[in-house]
């Protein structure tokens, strides 16, 4: 299976390293971080498997790459802008210079040199992750084993200790 | 050509590693390094690290003051006039006019080098700006478990079952070291925060104790009269390894609780619950910062948690520990090379007839100053009544950082001699008379100690703009100048392997090693085939018999307290984005723009009697001064409080009034009126 990029929100502690991070690699950054009174949404394109953004494109100028990321082709793009109405997210923005519609391509360019998308990379809380989701539910379980487990032998301890 | 080179954040204490990528030469951008306490992650700040460095702003040729201003000179005419401008003053007046601020942001060996000046002028002025951080944490932790630092390693946090978070937000301060925390709450770990705001950190909390700013000590007592009364602190930890509790117990009697929420405002049932989840829980890390330090009590803030820790046997085993979070990326490393007015590097008294012989041998003279010299707050109120002549700044902006800037400013107004060394024209350097380029951390090779005791060797990625030069460098031409004995340093590594002959705690920490061994050395670290120390406390304590002293304290409340000219509590805090007094961070763009302008967070309930509206600009008085910002009207703090970024310069409203023991200014408690302008 092919990797995702997965946002925690129970992790976010609102640095916007991710914001900064993006912003060194595209100029912009495809990635916000809104804060709430105790929670923050760091949000970007999920790069959805049933994407809208792809079906809607009168000029398919968006597509999936490779890795599938949904991603858009500047060439073909005309800045009709059908993407960002139908994205549930509104993901999709005007590039102030070139007028077209951009987002978040998974950091296509680091893809390319086989290091990870940069907002994940730097994320200090692991709150954007990019991995395969099997892989990673599997390493979660195993996590919450062990604390099964470990409570499992406080409460044997306690009894022990008040029989 | 492009090119990758390890580098080494020069924010933070926390000690993050980054790639540091570069074209021809020019610094383009940041990598995760995938070794490093932070496993490649970095915060904003990290991410943005080389923006400042070519920024049109560096300083690259030396200045001198003239009648048009600041103009440039070259360096063999700067450094000999400033070497022959400090013998003046120290034949005319005599050493002790001589006063010298050190840096948590320069290396080991840069610290090294200026307490060596100072010393081998004859006088132990000479300072840095640990005095307004973590100085209450060097004094405190000194007199309880003997040794002035954090006691165990980041990797401690996830295996601790409790963490007491105390007057620190490090969501914002070291967002890195949240990915520990963070840990810690996957693995069970129950978090409590003590804090007069509501911060990010809380979010994570299981508790939250939003104390009124200045009643630590009160809060502290009652959980520990909670642990005694129901009896669950560690008998057997208390009777082998300290002394004094018998003391403890008489004085935490009185501090009930219910006492304890009329001072403090936190309910009475909350600081029993949150005493006994910290007793009961096993393993526990105490941290703190700036909140509980900066305080007219700051000494004894440190030592009332240093006695929760020790009566709950959380020192010296692995998930415990007492971490004070430090701030810059070499505080650690400028109070062990001794850029303190009280002591040789190591710690070592300069009273101490033994010690100040050995280190005269070392430096080829025959004797030292036995006087202890004057802190920072001290030099610049002896700058302002005249008694202080000359002050040699490297890579401090007190203007900005210290309290009441009016007050500073005109003390260093009053000098014959002020010499700033630094990277960008501050607003102290414009004050100065002198003004020498310095090199920033990519352009310069050093070590530098982060927070948990670990020094890490700085390597340079590239080149100084214009003349601009390592300070080490700069120093050691000074030394020269001046005339000093043994000051023929070739490279950077003779001084660091000086540093190993000198500071015990440094013996195996050589330059060759640190080299090699990226990751760094945890200190003490005895000889080159020691491997470190990650955990300190272990078997016995750095006290003279071994034992750690508990060391009860009475509360006493802070300097100033609100009445009806100045109603509010003003508190001051740190945001992500920002660093200090803005020199490096503001001049980022994707910084500056995101993090953007001075605010002040105030309760909705005062916002309304007040007639503010969120986003209106507001007035601040304190009887210090006035500052301009916009008002965030938000319950993140409690009624009567009002809480700035101190970024912006808002230390022209802060209490200047010091911790008698530490000598640490009250910059966290001031009282403060609100006025409303009006206006967006
Ligand atoms: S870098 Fe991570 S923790 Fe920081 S704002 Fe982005 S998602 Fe949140
Ligand atoms: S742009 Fe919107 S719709 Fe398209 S893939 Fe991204 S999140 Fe989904
Ligand atoms: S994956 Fe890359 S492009 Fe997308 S938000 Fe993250 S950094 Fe930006």
């Amino acid at each position: 299976m092919e990797k995702k990029l997965f946002i925690n929100l129970g992790r976010c502690i609102a640095c916007r390293a991710c914001e900064v991070a993006c912003e060194k690699e595209h100029g912009i950054s495809f990635i916000t971080v809104y804060e709430f009174r105790d929670i923050a949404v760091p949000l970007n394109c999920r790069h959805c498997e049933k994407a809208p953004c792809i079906e809607v494109c009168p000029t398919k100028a968006i597509y999936r790459d490779e890795d599938g990321a949904v991603v858009i082709d500047r060439s073909k793009c005309i800045g009709c802008y059908m993407c960002s109405a139908v994205c549930p997210y509104a993901i999709p923005i005007v590039d102030p210079i070139k007028e077209l519609a951009v987002k978040c391509d998974l950091c296509a360019e680091r893809r390319k040199e086989g290091k990870g998308p940069f907002c994940a990379a730097v994320c200090p809380t692991d709150a954007i992750i990019y991995a395969d989701l099997n892989e990673l539910m599997e390493e979660k379980r195993k996590r919450k084993a062990e604390r099964i487990v470990e409570a499992q032998r406080k409460a044997v301890e306690t009894l022990a200790y008040f029989g | 050509m492009e090119e990758f080179k390890i580098g080494l954040c020069p924010y933070c204490g926390m000690g993050c590693r980054f790639y540091i990528k570069t074209l021809n030469g020019q610094p383009i951008g940041i990598e995760p390094y995938p070794g490093g306490v932070n496993e490649g992650k970095l915060c904003p700040k990290g991410v943005a690290a080389v923006d400042f460095l070519r920024h049109k702003d560096r300083l690259k040729k030396p200045l001198k003051r003239t009648e048009n201003g600041l103009v440039e000179i070259n360096w063999e005419q700067a450094i000999k006039e400033i070497a022959e401008k400090l013998l003046e003053i120290r034949e005319k007046y005599g050493p002790d006019t001589l006063g010298f601020f050190s840096s948590a942001r320069c290396s080991n060996e840069e610290n090294y080098l200026l307490q060596k000046i100072a010393r081998l002028l004859g006088t132990n002025n000479v300072d840095h700006c640990a005095r307004l951080c973590h100085a209450s944490t060097v004094v405190g932790l000194a007199q309880t478990v003997g040794a002035a630092a954090q006691s165990g390693s980041y990797t401690d946090i996830p295996k601790a079952k409790v963490l007491l978070i105390w007057g620190y937000n490090p969501s914002e301060t070291h967002p890195v070291l949240m990915r520990y925390i963070l840990r810690a709450r996957d693995n069970g770990a129950k978090i409590i925060v003590v804090d007069p705001r509501k911060t990010g950190t809380v979010w994570f909390a299981d508790m939250h104790l939003q104390l009124k700013p200045g009643t630590d000590i009160v809060l502290a007592n009652a959980m520990m009269h909670v642990i005694i009364e129901e009896r669950l602190y560690d008998r057997e930890f208390i009777m082998n390894r300290t002394k004094g509790f018998e003391k403890l117990i008489a004085v935490v009697q009185k501090y009930t609780p219910e006492y304890a929420e009329e001072i403090t405002g936190v309910p009475a049932k909350l600081i029993r619950e949150s005493a006994i989840t910290f007793a009961t829980a096993g393993r526990g890390i105490v941290m703190w910062a700036m909140g509980l330090t900066q305080h007219v009590t700051g000494a004894a803030n440190v030592k009332v948690l240093a006695d929760l820790a020790l009566i709950c046997g959380y020192v010296g085993r692995e998930g415990t520990g007492l971490f004070p979070m430090r701030g810059q990326n070499n505080v650690q490393g400028a109070c062990d090379m001794a850029a303190l007015p009280n002591v040789f590097p190591g710690y070592q008294k300069v009273t101490d007839d033994e010690k100040r012989k050995y280190m005269a041998e070392i430096w080829g003279v025959e004797d030292l100053s036995s006087k202890p010299g004057l802190t920072i707050p001290e030099m610049i109120d002896a700058a302002a009544k005249g008694e202080l002549k000359a002050l040699y700044i490297m890579g401090e902006n007190p203007v900005m950082s210290d309290p009441n800037t009016k007050h500073v400013i005109e003390a260093l107004k009053n000098l014959e001699l002020l010499v700033v060394q630094d990277i960008f024209l501050t607003e102290t350097a414009e004050l100065a008379h002198y003004v020498l380029p310095a090199a920033a951390y990519a352009e310069k090779e050093g070590s530098f100690t982060a927070s948990e005791r670990r020094v890490q060797w700085n390597f340079k990625a590239i080149e100084p703009p214009g003349e601009a030069k390592p300070d080490w460098e700069i120093l050691t031409m000074l030394g020269k100048a001046l005339g000093l004995p043994k000051f023929d340093y070739s490279d950077v590594e003779d001084i660091t392997r000086e540093i190993t002959l000198v500071a015990p705690q440094y013996r195996g920490i050589t330059p060759d090693r640190l080299k090699r061994e990226v990751m760094g050395v945890q200190w003490p670290c005895p000889s080159e085939d020691h491997s470190g120390t990650p955990r300190l406390h272990v078997e016995r304590f750095a006290t003279p018999d071994g034992k750690a002293n508990i060391i009860p304290v009475e509360f006493k409340p802070p300097a100033e307290e609100p009445d009806e000219e100045y109603p509010f509590i003003l508190t001051t805090f740190r945001i992500v984005g920002q660093y200090h007094t803005l020199t490096m961070s503001n001049r980022s763009e994707s910084l500056k723009k995101r993090w953007s302008s001075p605010y002040a967070q105030i309760s909705p309930k005062d916002a309304e009697k007040l007639g503010i509206q969120d986003g209106e600009v507001i007035r601040i008085v304190t009887r210090r001064g006035s500052y301009t910002c916009r008002a965030v009207v938000t319950e993140d703090v409690s009624e009567g409080v009002i809480a700035v970024p101190w970024h912006w310069g808002a230390n022209i409203l802060t209490n200047d009034v010091l911790d008698p023991e530490a000598k640490i200014p009250e910059l966290k408690v001031a009282a403060c009126r609100v006025e409303k302008i009006g206006g967006c």
